[in-house]
């Protein structure tokens, strides 16, 4: 419990991370760089990942054994899922309003 | 347990096609069925099937061993000869029929018709897509998405509803609770209920879009509801107080004298119920009809009124 608010307050070290997504450490911080994961810096420097990104670290790895992507292809094309998907709630809002 | 399905026919492609054809085949259903490309539940069988025909046939050596042994391949040992094979199941299904056994080979404890797919492919992400171990560890499942349509009356309301749909293991039915003043196109998420994870990995999230169907009555838009209020000429003239059925039950409106056509009555709070919020309105549009046909004395008061009558809705247009 403590760890899980912990971890909701401040996110995931790049450790912790990997145990958690099951990826090295250095993939983390590999994938950090190309953008496919986001996390902040904390004033010491360190990364920290919102637990949010396990489900990104997660689809990574299926598009990766789905297509054989090398991971700035991966990360290019999780931006353009991410722009269908907002795409898709802004004509949603639109409807509702 | 039903058939399973060729490779080749899962992928589309004739049992000589180069290694080229095997792979573009491959690429293109998984831009199509790929859990990350579509969303739809139904999707992620179709895509295991695609990517277990596509881990064996990239391989020139499973291959070549399923082109020989079939969906057996992985049970026979590297030494058998295909056609010593085919003889042994043959006799195998003749003693199972009763008939004279004439097998020259056995395969010790293996049961062909009782493999687990499951066990074998169902980690389809722990193989790469060249057909080798690439040591991914547990990986979860992707969020799904179904459409749910319900009716004006079930949004209204809220309450549970059961849906089926379709997934890898076949249907299966959930039960989600709809809550009261859901509007069209709301996504609704039931946690756990969609694509499955690897080696263990947690289930992605369902989420159901909510679609609410036509209605012979009601017209929803977001949380305001449309109705039309059928009105007689002299409720129109001289006002009236009349019942206009909502989703939450019957309401009075009260009609002004001269309310004509096309007006909007407002029913402030009587629309979609809102749980964080100030409900819907509804509008009743007046709508003034008159009979088909006129009994002898409705015609000699409309004929009367004509004649006293100065109002001449087109002037002034």
């Amino acid at each position: 419990m403590t760890t899980a608010l912990v971890v909701a307050s401040h996110g995931f070290t790049v450790d912790a991370f990997s145990r958690a997504s099951g990826l090295h450490p250095d993939l983390v911080n590999r994938l950090v760089a190309l953008g496919a994961l986001d996390a902040r810096r904390t004033a010491a420097g360190e990364l920290r990942l919102p637990p949010s990104q396990l489900a990104a670290a997660a689809r990574i790895q299926r598009l990766r054994a789905g297509f054989g992507l090398n991971y700035a292809a991966i990360a290019l094309v999780m931006d353009l899922l991410d722009q269908i998907e907002q795409l898709r709630g802004e004509r949603q809002w639109t409807r509702i309003a | 347990m039903a058939a399973r399905r060729d490779f080749y026919e899962i992928l589309g492609v004739p049992r000589d096609a180069p290694a080229d054809e095997i792979q573009r085949a491959y690429r293109k259903l998984a831009r199509t069925y790929h859990p990350d490309m579509n969303k739809d539940p139904s999707a992620e069988g179709t895509f295991k099937e695609i990517a277990e025909a596509y881990d064996v046939l990239s391989d020139p050596t499973t291959r070549k061993k399923y082109d020989a042994f079939g969906h057996d391949f992985r049970n026979v040992p590297d030494d058998v000869d295909p056609e010593t094979y085919r003889r042994a199941r043959a006799g195998g299904a003749r003693r199972q029929a009763g008939g004279p056994g004439d097998a020259d080979f056995e395969f010790s404890g293996a049961d062909f018709g009782n493999v687990d797919i499951e066990d074998l492919f169902g980690d389809f992400f722990g193989r790469s897509a060249r057909g080798g171990r690439r040591g991914w560890g547990p990986i979860a499942g992707a969020d799904q998405e179904a459409e749910l349509e319900i009716t004006v009356e079930e949004a209204y309301r809220g309450g549970k509803r059961s849906f089926t749909i379709s997934g890898p293991s076949g249907p299966r039915t959930i039960e989600v609770n709809i809550p009261a003043g859901v509007v069209d196109g709301q996504r609704i998420r039931l946690g756990g209920q969609g694509g499955q994870g690897t080696s263990g990995a947690s289930a992605g999230d369902l989420y159901l879009v909510v679609r609410i169907a036509g209605h012979p009555r009601y017209r929803v838009d977001g949380r305001n509801i449309n109705v039309e209020l059928r009105l007689t000429p002299w409720e129109a003239a001289l006002g009236a107080s009349v019942a206009v059925d909502t989703p939450g039950g019957e309401a009075k409106v009260r009609v002004r004298p001269g309310t004509s056509s096309g007006k909007r009555l407002r029913l402030k709070g009587r629309g979609m119920p809102n749980p964080r919020g100030t409900p819907g309105d509804l509008y009743a549009e007046v709508r003034i009809m008159v009979p088909e046909s006129l009994t002898e004395d409705e015609r000699r008061l409309f004929e009367e009124l004509a004649r006293v009558s100065n109002f001449d809705p087109r002037s002034g247009r």
